[in-house]
């Protein structure tokens, strides 16, 4: 009989691990997914909001491109049950699906604070296909649109609010913006550039209520003037899927503990992306990582496994761009560690920052800023992913970056970075391009 | 498969690469949107030319959310720029700092070996640039590492 792979989730992690499982099994097995909606990008929602791309642009894999494919899907279902001794899986509907191995991949949900009015008509959130569709409702040109909560997620749509027309105000609880993703340095520079390109940024404010203000909405906040606002977008965080996995017995801790080769704790039940709490490159320790990236490489990995190719991964990296009014901000791995050598240059009017952080004689973190109309900014990110990525030893050349941490690329050619980087891959093998195989688009 | 050789030694710093990569990548005569890219060494005083090894990984194609990076006819990593939203996951996810990104357009772009038939190599007046079917490697590294200390860091 062939093997029954179900997999719980069509984001990212899941879609990947469908195609690995198509590449790598050696007997043509059972695909079931279950899928809340039908499978599409998040990542590039916020290129529909602008309308710079189509809807269908969207999708990663219609209900004929599954069936072609060979995947039993349930899609518009949610997994509500997970018996790991019978090998079942309830979904909401009652259906039962059984199956030899699992993979969890039920990604993440927007969480908001308990402030009064938060959860009101009127106030959005930005995550799902259907929310970014009532968001192009509603911002208009010349809508006054507020966000609050100035982190990763609001800034993926800055852009896309300003070229709808709408003018913008993003308020934030912390003392300062993108408080997980980069150092005050480049938040003070992100937030000059932000002003001086007509956002208004307000940091370290608390909201305390949202009422409804004659078709508007009113924000109230613990100290400072009220904001009164056409629509109101709460990116206040993510939470993983996972607590329908409560009483299943799999150990969870800040997400599913998985192993190297993303099995959880019951070793037919793998977990990947946002849920899955695996092993973090720099350190080795266990991490949930709930970016793109890492959904890839989970997904990947874990699908080999289950289909009988035994991959061991390596690990994950931490790492995040976003672009606002063509300033590129990134950063990797532990960019914020205090206990590194931190080595860092500003060019204020430029503007571009470049933060190097080393543990010994290895990159260990980083965080760049700069404009992404120069070239340098866009091979400078790469390469410091690579450095931080091989953990090549920079011992010769790190006088040279403490005098110019912005003249990486000699350095990242003579430590031989590239000697170190090109026999890695995460599948053990060279990989196949989308389409020779099921995948996006 | 066919890749980029690269003999660092033989490079003058004629810049000709630029220019046609430019040509046939963008239809411009503007090296700023070469994807191969000439680095000075020694102060100036020996160049080598640094492009898309084409990595067994594809970084680049395995990071993009909507499959836009693929693999042509000459086995090169291309972007399709009908798919390409503008994302920018290929450029963390490339360690090799080898993806590019045209604010005009709002797409990455990248070495695709002009499928088949590379301008690079065919403008090396010096044939620091081959295009041969050999295994890909760190063709500057030995060289940039024989000259780092020499000018960077002991004219100090």
């Amino acid at each position: 009989m062939a093997t029954r792979h179900l997999i719980i989730g069509g984001g990212t992690a899941g879609m990947n691990a469908m195609r690995a499982i198509r590449e790598e099994e050696r007997e043509r097995s059972e695909i079931t997914l279950v899928s809340a909606e039908k499978p599409y990008s998040r990542m590039v929602l916020p290129y529909y909001l602008d309308r710079s791309i189509a809807e269908s642009h969207v999708f990663t894999a219609a209900a004929a491109v599954l069936a072609q494919w060979g995947v039993k899907a349930h899609l518009g279902r949610r997994a509500a049950h997970l018996d790991v001794k019978a090998n079942a899986c309830t979904l909401d509907d009652g259906t039962k699906v059984e199956y030899d191995d699992c993979l969890v991949a039920t990604g993440s949900a927007p969480v908001r604070p308990p402030i009064p009015g938060a959860d009101g008509a009127g106030v959005h959130s930005f995550w799902t296909l259907d929310q970014c569709r009532e968001l192009i409702a509603h911002i208009t040109p010349g809508s006054h649109v507020v966000m609050v909560g100035a982190g990763f997620i609001s800034f993926t749509i800055l852009n896309s609010i300003l070229a709808l027309g709408a003018k913008l105000t993003i308020v934030e609880i912390a003392p300062r913006i993108l408080p997980r993703m980069i150092d005050a340095t480049g938040a003070e520079l992100t937030q000059r550039w932000l002003t001086q390109h007509g956002v208004a940024v307000r940091p370290g404010v608390k909201l305390t209520k949202i009422e409804d203000a004659r078709g508007k909405k009113r924000l109230r906040f613990a100290a400072g003037s009220d904001l009164v606002a056409d629509v109101v977008i709460m990116a206040t965080g993510i939470r993983a899927n996972i607590d329908w996995l409560k009483d299943s017995g799999i150990t969870i801790g800040r997400g599913i503990v998985v192993d190297d080769r993303l099995r959880s704790t019951v070793p037919n039940v793998y977990a990947a992306g946002d849920v899955a709490e695996g092993r973090e490159l720099i350190a080795g320790q266990p991490e949930v990582h709930a970016i793109e990236p890492t959904s890839q490489e989970h997904g990947r990995v874990a699908g080999s496994n289950m289909a009988g190719t035994d991959v061991r991964y390596r690990g994950s990296l931490l790492m995040n761009i976003v672009e606002v009014c063509h300033l590129d901000i990134a950063s990797f791995g532990a960019w914020e560690d205090a206990k590194a050598e931190a080595v860092s240059g500003l060019k204020p009017d430029r503007p571009a920052y470049r933060k190097l952080l080393f543990t010994g004689d290895r990159l260990t973190g980083a965080i760049i800023l700069g404009p992404s109309s120069e070239i340098w900014t866009t091979n400078d990110v790469g390469m410091l992913k690579g450095l931080v990525q091989s953990g090549v030893s920079l011992a010769r050349f790190k006088d040279h970056l403490r005098r110019n941490p912005f003249d990486i690329k000699p350095a990242f050619i003579a430590a031989k970075t590239t000697s170190a980087l090109l026999p890695e891959t995460v599948l053990g093998r060279p990989s196949k391009a989308p389409g020779t195989t099921p995948v996006a688009v | 498969m066919r890749v980029l050789k690269i003999v660092p030694e033989r490079c003058t710093g004629c810049l000709r690469c630029e220019l046609a990569c430019s040509y046939v990548q963008t239809g411009e005569y503007q090296p700023a949107k070469s994807v191969i890219r000439v680095s000075p060494f020694e102060g100036h005083t020996s160049y080598a030319p640094y492009t898309c090894t084409q990595c067994a990984e594809g970084w680049c194609m395995t990071a993009c959310p909507v499959g836009a990076i693929t693999i042509n006819g000459a086995g090169a990593k291309d972007v399709v720029d009908d798919l390409c939203v503008g994302c920018k996951l290929c450029t963390i996810a490339c360690p090799y700092g080898t993806m590019f990104y045209d604010p005009a357009t709002r797409k990455a772009f990248k070495c695709n070996l002009c499928g088949g038939a590379p301008a690079c190599a065919e403008a090396c007046p010096t044939a620091a640039i081959v295009y041969e079917d050999v295994a890909t490697q760190d063709w500057l590294g030995d060289f940039a590492a024989e000259r780092f200390e020499r000018v960077l860091v002991g004219a100090h």
